[in-house]
C-alpha cells in the first residue's frame, strides 16, 4: 500500500560506488551560502524532520536524505532538479506549500548535510551543478549525532501542523447507564449504532436507516462539527453506540462525544504525537464496556468506555523499532484482532495477532511472510528469510461469525519490483493474498494469492466484503490493480473477476483459477529501467472502501485513475537498513480524459457493471450506502456528495473546508438520523498523487474535523 | 417476419455503426510521465482526433499551455496501451506554446495493427521537454459525458473496449 515517493527516493548501498568515486570532487564550493544552510536547518526541522528524521537518516518508508543512498539517487542530477523536486512534492502531500526561500534554504541544508561546502553565491533555484560535484554524502558529525527519533515521538514537530500537546487524559468521563456491547449486538448491529469499522462484520459499510433518502437528501444540513487534531494523516470514521460517538484523532487521541450535540464526554491523548504520513487511525472497536484502539506506535489499548481511562495496554510489536499500525481493529468472539505495518528492514516479519478482550493477553499470532521450511516458505525463490518483506495488513479484517473465520488482506512483497526483489514471478506468500484465519486460534483455513509475483506496488490488501448469494458464501475484494474478485469464502476457491478501471499490467486471466498473466515486457524487467504500470501505485482502488447495498445487490466502489513509469533499484540484500526501492513518474490514465476519480456500481451476483461516472478529483473517502437509496462519498476537491444508489445520479453536494478524507457513517439518536464524515490531510498515495498531478485543485493544509449532517427539524 | 427483419436491420446498422466508430480515434493530450523535477516543463493540454481510411490515418488536433515552444510532433508505438515505445511517423504542427497538430500518414501492417490495439500514441516535444511534453494514446472515440454524469455500465475501459489487450482462458 505504500506509495512511491514521487521522486525523493534513495538507491541501495550497491550504488555506493558512485558516491565513493565522486567524493574526490568535494572541494568545489556549492551554489549556496552558509546562511542559507543554517536557515534551511531550521526549516527542515519544522517541515521535513518528522518524516526524514533530524539526522536525515529516513524512517520506515521515508527515504534517507543524506549519505550513500541519497548520493546514489541524486548524485547524477543537478541541484536545480533536486530543488524543483522538493518544491513540487514536499512536504509530503503538500507540495509547494512553503515559500520559495524555504525550499531554497532546505535544499542548501540537505546539500550541506551531504558534505557540500557553502560558497559565496546564494542558491536561487537555477544552478545546474551536479550534486555529485559538490557533495560527497559524508554527513557532518553534528548532524549525524542527532538522535534518531522513533515514529511519532512527542515534540518532534508534525507531518502537517501537529501542535505540541500535553499527553494523557484531559477529561475523565462520567457516562452513566452505558449498555455493554455484546457479541449478539456485533453479529446483528442495531442500525441506530455504528459499532464496527465497516458497519457490520461483513464489511458492508451500509446503514439500515432510511429517514434520509433519495427524496429528501437535498435538504441535508449541518447539525454540528468538531475540530480534530492537526498533524499526521486523518482518515478515520467514528464508532457510535447508544448515542455516544467514539472518535480516533491523530496523535492517538481518543474522544467520546455526545453523538446528538457534539459535546465532549471524555478525552484521552494516548500519544505519541503524529509526526509522519503513516499516522492514521482508521477505526476503533467497541466491545462490552471497553473501547479498543491500535495506536500508531504498534500499541494496543483498551479504554473504559464510560471514563476513557486505560484499562490495559500491550505492545503489538517490539517497541521503539518503528513498527506501526494504522489499519484498525476488529473484535471477534471475544478477541481483539489487529494487524501490523512498517516491518521492513527489520525482523520480525509482519503478522496478524489476537488479544483477549478482557485482559490484553496475546492469544495467537499469524505471520504473513512464510519463512523457509514452513508452509509457503518455498514460494520466495530462495530469498533469505531476513530479506523477505511486505505482507502488511493496512486494513482491519472482516469476520464471519457462523464460520468463526476472520478474513484479512495482505500487502505486496517488498522490494516492490521483481527485479529488485530477486524473486521472479514467485508468489511470495502470504503477500497480496486473502487470508482466512480461525478467529480463536489463528490457524490458516485457506489463502488465495491474488497477484503472484506482483511488481508495481499494487497490493491487494483492502477490504474483504462478505456477501451471500443464495447458499453460496462469497468474499469480494478489490485491490490496487482494480480487479474485483469473488471467492468462495468457505474454501477460498476462485469464482470470478471483473476489471473496473483500465489496467495494463496483466494481459489475461485463467478463468478457472484466477491466475493472472503479466504483460510480456513486465516479465522481462530489469533494475534501473523504466516500466509502465496502469494503474499507478495510487491504485485503481485503495484504502477508501466500497459499500454494499444488499437490497439492490450493488457494490459501490471508489476508483482512482492514474498511471506511472516505475524504476526498480538494485536493493542491498541485507537487513537493518532502510530499503529504498525505486522511483516513479506519474501520468494520466489513457482513456480517462484526465479524470482521476471514478465511482462505479457493480451487481455482485453476476458482476455486471450498472453505472459509473468520472470526475477530475479522486475520491478519498469510503462509500456509505443506506436503505434510503443513497450513497455518500467525499473527494480530494473538498466535495462531500450523495448519489442515488441505483443510478449514480448526484442528489446533494456540500463543499467542506479541506480534503474530505475518512469513512462516512450513519446513526440515529432520539429518532433522528445523522451522517458523519471527516475532513483530513496527509496519507499515502491516494492523497499524495493528486497533489502532484492536479495542480488546479487547492485546499488548505489544515482543517481536520468531523462534520455531522441531518435533515432539518422541520422539513420543507 | 417483420419483427425479424427489423431486428436484422437493426443488427446490421449496429454493426455498421460499430465499424465506423472503430475507425474514429481520439485522445486528450496530457503531460508525459514526470517527476517533480520535470513538472514545470511538461505542463499543457490538448486534444486530437484521427480517422482511419484503409491504411491512411488523418490526424488533427490542438494544444495549449506548453511551458516552452513545441519542437516536434510524432506518432509512437509501444507494447501496450499506456506503455511508451519508439517513434514511428512524423506529424506536422503549427504554433509554439499553443497551436495545432495535423497530418496524414500511411500505416504499415504492423503500425495498423498497433493502432487497432490502442498501442499508438501522439507525443509533442518541446524546447524544455525534448523527450516529451504532452502525449495521448489514440483510442476509439469515447465521448466524455461530463463530470459526475453517470453512464450505464462500466463506461469506457480501454483494455476491454479495444480488442486484443485482455484474454480470458
Amino acid at each position: 500500500m505504500r506509495e512511491l515517493r514521487v521522486t525523493i527516493v534513495a538507491a541501495g548501498l550497491a550504488a555506493a560506488g558512485l558516491w565513493i568515486a565522486d567524493s574526490v570532487a568535494q572541494t568545489t564550493q556549492a551554489p549556496f551560502t552558509a546562511a542559507q544552510a543554517q536557515a534551511g536547518r531550521a526549516a527542515y526541522a519544522t517541515s521535513c524532520a518528522s518524516c526524514h528524521q533530524a539526522n536525515l537518516a529516513g524512517s520506515g518508508e521515508q527515504p534517507p536524505l543524506a549519505g550513500s543512498s541519497f548520493m546514489a539517487t541524486w548524485g547524477r542530477r543537478s541541484v536545480k532538479d533536486f530543488y524543483e523536486d522538493i518544491r513540487a512534492n514536499m512536504p509530503y502531500g503538500r507540495g509547494g506549500s512553503l515559500d520559495t526561500p524555504a525550499y531554497q534554504n532546505i535544499t542548501a541544508f540537505i546539500l550541506s548535510a551531504n558534505g557540500a561546502k557553502p560558497g559565496s553565491k546564494p542558491f536561487d533555484g537555477t544552478s545546474t551543478t551536479l550534486i555529485s560535484a559538490v557533495a560527497s554524502g559524508q554527513v557532518p558529525a553534528d548532524i549525524a549525532r542527532t538522535a534518531r527519533r522513533g515514529g511519532g515521538d512527542e515534540g518532534e514537530g508534525g507531518g502537517g501542523r501537529a501542535a505540541a500537546m500535553r499527553l494523557g487524559q484531559t477529561l475523565v468521563g462520567k457516562i452513566r447507564n452505558y449498555a455493554p456491547v455484546t457479541d449478539a449486538m456485533l453479529v446483528n448491529p442495531d442500525p441506530k449504532d455504528w459499532l464496527i469499522y465497516r458497519g457490520n462484520y461483513q464489511g458492508w459499510s451500509h446503514s439500515g436507516l432510511s429517514q434520509i433518502n433519495d427524496r429528501n437528501v437535498d435538504q441535508l444540513q449541518l447539525k454540528w462539527s468538531w475540530a480534530m487534531n492537526e498533524g499526521g494523516e486523518n482518515a478515520t470514521g467514528p464508532t457510535i453506540h447508544d448515542g455516544i460517538m467514539f472518535l480516533a484523532n491523530t496523535s492517538n487521541t481518543v474522544q467520546a462525544l455526545d453523538a446528538r450535540t457534539g459535546e465532549l464526554l471524555w478525552e484521552n491523548r494516548l500519544g505519541p504525537v503524529a509526526t509522519r504520513a503513516y499516522s492514521a487511525l482508521r477505526s476503533l472497536a467497541v466491545y462490552q464496556d471497553k473501547v479498543y484502539i491500535n495506536a500508531t506506535d504498534a500499541k494496543l489499548y483498551a479504554l473504559d468506555a464510560k471514563t476513557g481511562k486505560v484499562v490495559w495496554e500491550t505492545d503489538i510489536a517490539p517497541p521503539g523499532k518503528g513498527f506501526n499500525e494504522t489499519g484498525g481493529v476488529i473484535v471477534a468472539h471475544g478477541k481483539v484482532i489487529v494487524g501490523l505495518t512498517l516491518c521492513r528492514g527489520q525482523m520480525p516479519h509482519c503478522y496478524i495477532s489476537a488479544y483477549d478482550a478482557e485482559t490484553g493477553k496475546q492469544v495467537w499470532k499469524f505471520t504473513t511472510i512464510a519463512a523457509p521450511g514452513t508452509p509457503g516458505g518455498d514460494t520466495w525463490a530462495n530469498v533469505p528469510d531476513d530479506m523477505r518483506a511486505g505482507g502488511e495488513t493496512w486494513i482491519a479484517g472482516t469476520y464471519d461469525p457462523d464460520l468463526n473465520i476472520t478474513y484479512w488482506g495482505t500487502a505486496q512483497s517488498k522490494p516492490w519490483m521483481q527485479a529488485s526483489r530477486r524473486s521472479g514471478t514467485a508468489s511470495t506468500l502470504y503477500a497480496n493474498s486473502t487470508l482466512a484465519l480461525d478467529a480463536d486460534t489463528g490457524q490458516l483455513k485457506w489463502y488465495f494469492s491474488h497477484a503472484p509475483g506482483e511488481t508495481f506496488d499494487l497490493d491487494e490488501v483492502f477490504e474483504r466484503v462478505l456477501i451471500d448469494h443464495g447458499e453460496q458464501k462469497t468474499l469480494m475484494t478489490i485491490g490496487k490493480v482494480g480487479i474485483l474478485w469473488k471467492l468462495d469464502r468457505v474454501t477460498g476457491k476462485f469464482l470470478d473477476a471483473k476489471q473496473t478501471v483500465f489496467q495494463n499490467v496483466y494481459d489475461g486471466i485463467d478463468k478457472k483459477t484466477g491466475r493472472l498473466s503479466f504483460r510480456p515486457d513486465v516479465l522481462a524487467q530489469k533494475t534501473n529501467s523504466w516500466i509502465s504500470s496502469c494503474p499507478s501505485a495510487a491504485g485503481g482502488h485503495d484504502w477508501p472502501p466500497t459499500s454494499y447495498d444488499r437490497a439492490n445487490d450493488l457494490m459501490i466502489i471508489p476508483l482512482d485513475q492514474s498511471c506511472n513509469l516505475m524504476l526498480g533499484h538494485d536493493v542491498a540484500q541485507h537487513t537493518g537498513v532502510v530499503q529504498p526501492e525505486g522511483e516513479e513518474k506519474l501520468f494520466f490514465m489513457p482513456g480517462t480524459d484526465g479524470n482521476m476519480g471514478r465511482l462505479a456500481a457493480y451487481r455482485t451476483a453476476d458482476m455486471k457493471p450498472i453505472w459509473s461516472f468520472q470526475q477530475r478529483s479522486p475520491f478519498l473517502t469510503g462509500v456509505l450506502s443506506t436503505d434510503g437509496n443513497i450513497a455518500l462519498v467525499g473527494d480530494y476537491d473538498r466535495v462531500f456528495r450523495a448519489v442515488q444508489t441505483t443510478t449514480g445520479r448526484t442528489l446533494w453536494t456540500v463543499r467542506l473546508p479541506t480534503v474530505v478524507q475518512g469513512n462516512p457513517v450513519s446513526y440515529e439518536v432520539d429518532g433522528k438520523q445523522y451522517i458523519a464524515i471527516t475532513t483530513g490531510l496527509g496519507g499515502g498515495s491516494p492523497f499524495a498523487k493528486p497533489s502532484s498531478m492536479l495542480g488546479e485543485l487547492h485546499h488548505p493544509d489544515h482543517g481536520q474535523a468531523l462534520y455531522v449532517f441531518a435533515l432539518p427539524d422541520r422539513m420543507n | 417476419m417483420l419483427r425479424l427483419l427489423t431486428l436484422a436491420a437493426a443488427a446490421l446498422m449496429g454493426a455498421f455503426a460499430a465499424a465506423n466508430a472503430a475507425d474514429i480515434y481520439a485522445s486528450r493530450l496530457t503531460a508525459v510521465a514526470y517527476d517533480g523535477a520535470m513538472r514545470a516543463n511538461v505542463q499543457g493540454d490538448g486534444h486530437v482526433s484521427a480517422s482511419l481510411d484503409g491504411r491512411t490515418l488523418t490526424v488533427k488536433g490542438d494544444f495549449t499551455g506548453l511551458p516552452s515552444a513545441a519542437t516536434g510532433v510524432r506518432l509512437y508505438s509501444g507494447p501496450g496501451i499506456g506503455v511508451p515505445g519508439g517513434a514511428i511517423l512524423d506529424l506536422q504542427f503549427s504554433g509554439q506554446t499553443e497551436g495545432t497538430v495535423s497530418g496524414t500518414v500511411s500505416l504499415s501492417s504492423t503500425q495498423l495493427a498497433a493502432l487497432k490495439r490502442g498501442h499508438v500514441y501522439i507525443q509533442i516535444n518541446s524546447q524544455k521537454a525534448p523527450d516529451g511534453n504532452l502525449w495521448g494514446w489514440l483510442l476509439p472515440d469515447h465521448p466524455f459525458p461530463g463530470p459526475d454524469v453517470p453512464v450505464a455500465g462500466q463506461g469506457f475501459l480501454p483494455q476491454l473496449d479495444v480488442p486484443g489487450n485482455w484474454t480470458e482462458k
